[in-house]
Parts: C-alpha cells; structure tokens; sequence
C-alpha cells in the first residue's frame, strides 16, 4: 500500500515539476540533434505524453528506490527524450553528410563514442558522450528506416565504463531505459 | 566542358582524399592516426562502424574495471590514451580503391612505425598488417590494418599495447575480432 502511495506521490509531483514535453530551443546538444534529424529528414518528432513521461520516470525512480538493477540512469529527472514514429527516413545516398552534419553540430561540446551506420536499411546509431560533474552526460540518437529517437541521459562513471566496454548492447540498453514505459 | 565539370565533381573526393593524405603525412608521426578522411567510404559501404575512446574517456573509466571478469580488461587498459576505429563492410568488391588504403598507410610509413605482422590468406584476399609505433624501447602505439575485398578495417590504439593485450581487448571497446593469431605471423 506504502508503495502504491510512494508511486501515485511520485507521478503527481512529477506532474507538476515536468516542464512542457516538446522540445525546447535550449541550443544545446539534444536540441541540435533533434533539429539535424527533421531539416535533413523533412521529419517532425513527435512530443511523448506528459502522463507518459511522468510514468517513465516514476518506474524508474521506484526501481531505484527498491535497490532493483535499473539503475543505469543516473537522475531520472534529466531524462529527455524525442521520438519520431511512423516516418520515412531516407538519406537519399547522403547518410554521411549527416553524420557529418551531426558531428559538425555536437562537436564543440560533445565528445563522439560510437556511430554506427546501415545505409541500406536506413539505420543509424550515435552515441556522443560530455562531462556533468561527477557523472556524464550521454545522447543517444537512433535512427531506422520509420522511426528516430534521441535521449539525453545523465550517468555514472561505471554506466559509462560499461557503454565503452560494450557500446552497442549499453546504447540500446540505455534508450530502452529512457523510452519504454511499463508502468 | 560540361563533362570536365562532371567529372571533376565525381573525383573530388578523391583529390580530397590524395591532397589530404599529403598533409596527414607531414603531419601524423605520433601513435594517433588520422583517419576522419575515410568518412567518404561511409556512403557506399553497406555498414560502417566508427569509434572514437579518447584520453579523457579512458582515464575516467579505467578505475570502474575492477570485478573479477574485468581484471584482463584493466590489464589490457594499463596506461592506453585512445582507441578509434573505423570499419567499413561493402556489398561489392572494389567499392573501396587503393586511394583511401594508401591515405592510411602513408602515415605508417613514418619512421617511428614498423610492421610487426603480416597475415594473408591463401587465396590473397584477406590482408591484415599490424604495425607498432616505438619511441626507443618503449611501444606507444598500435595500428591494425585489415583488409578483404568487402571490407576495410583500421584500428589505432594509443598507449603501450602489443598483440597480447589487444586479443584481450577484441570483441570489446569497438575493437573487432581480428583473429590475430601470434603463431602464424610473421616479423618483418
């Protein structure tokens, strides 16, 4: 019962705290990303329900709370995702212009750590990594032949440690944690 | 006239490429390779892989290998600055052309890089180099150079690394397997 008071406190003050759910122009990283995608793409992301954030977050906060193994994400809170659903994503014979373009963008503040590029099935990964204290921040832009996303996560050192070790599986894994809502 | 434009417009990465390799040459004597001129590949290969492990990253992270499994690991990471890669997977043969090879070797030809291994198969087709960089006694860097008709493969590790600890490191940190077999190599 405890719990369940825990959990509904928790979406009602995130509720309230969570800002607006679309992107805002903060000029940063995440925002260029998503900018990139939909000029180059001529794509539009699509804002995630502010009740669907809320959950997200929730989860995992009392995942973390319960001492559970979801704890790749570092701060729930500075969690942001962009998701384009249901799209055509063709890069026209181009994929390396936008990879260029990409890193051209993030590369004053970004450090890049793996990108991966399928031209043929229009899939792409880019894992760009920079510096937040004691932690790091981590964005994570996917891209298939229907559907982007783009998550900017805060982790520890060790989360970091393990994307390094295993880059592929950990960027999934990550993006899983950020978007998936099984509340 | 027209026609000359063309073809200029359909060369230029290839100029790009051979005015590039030019100053790479002058330029990269350390253990860290340029190898950002080869992005051009990524339009026409049918996978690419790029990884980029810098000093910072490496630094930060070395201490957070300590369980039991990652004790090889730490080993292998011991005093390693970088680790980049790049790999590209083609569905035809010759969609790569000795212009991008060559813009890669030019820099191992440097004084302070000798080949240590050379494996090929039987058939010729398959042909990876690896090469070490040494200043004195002391191996600061590594290169691996894998290449098959469908596929172009550079790997850069700086730091002190031999082929001992790169086995170690292959599957992981972007490093792919190389199947480098101490063995059945040569010395040049």
């Amino acid at each position: 019962m405890k719990i369940k008071i825990t959990i509904a406190g928790l979406v009602t003050a995130l509720l309230l705290s969570a800002g607006p759910a679309s992107v805002q122009a903060h000029g940063d990283g995440f925002n260029d990303a998503v900018k990139i995608i939909e000029q180059f793409y001529h794509v539009k992301h699509q804002a995630i329900p502010l009740l669907a954030r809320a959950g997200m977050k929730a989860v995992g906060t009392a995942a973390r709370m319960k001492g559970g193994d979801d704890k790749r994400l570092a701060d729930a809170g500075s969690v942001r995702v962009a998701v384009f659903e249901d799209q055509n994503f063709d890069s026209r014979g181009q994929i390396a212009s936008f990879k260029a373009s990409l890193q051209t963008t993030l590369a004053e503040t970004w450090s890049p750590l793996v990108q991966t590029l399928a031209p043929k099935n229009e899939e792409q990964t880019y894992i760009y990594v920079r510096d937040a204290a004691d932690k790091f921040h981590v964005l994570i832009v996917t891209i298939e032949r229907h559907e982007a996303t783009v998550v900017q996560a805060t982790v520890a050192p060790e989360i970091l440690a393990q994307l390094m070790k295993d880059p592929g599986e950990m960027g999934k894994a990550l993006t899983e944690d950020a978007t998936i809502n099984d509340n | 006239m027209k026609n000359l434009f063309q073809n200029t417009w359909k060369l230029a990465p290839v100029l790009l490429i051979l005015l590039g390799g030019g100053a790479i040459t002058a330029w990269a004597q350390g253990p860290r390779l340029q190898i950002d001129q080869l992005d051009v590949l990524a339009n026409k290969a049918s996978e690419t892989v790029d990884v980029k492990l810098d000093e910072r990253l490496m630094a930060t992270t070395a201490k957070f290998f300590s369980g039991k499994d990652d004790a090889d690991i730490k080993e292998a990471l011991k005093g390693i600055k970088g680790i980049y890669v790049k790999s590209f997977t083609f569905e035809k043969e010759g969609e790569f052309s000795q212009v991008e090879v060559d813009s890669v070797m030019s820099q191992l030809r440097g004084s302070t890089w000798s080949k240590i291994v050379t494996v090929k198969s039987k058939k010729g087709s398959e042909n990876v180099e690896v090469y070490l960089n040494m200043v004195g006694d002391q191996i600061t860097g590594l290169a691996v150079l894998s290449i098959e008709p469908k596929q172009f493969t550079v790997v850069n590790i700086v730091g002190p690394i031999d082929l001992e600890k790169l086995s170690k490191l292959e599957g992981q940190f972007g490093v792919p397997d190389l199947g480098i077999e101490q063995d059945k190599t040569k010395k040049k």
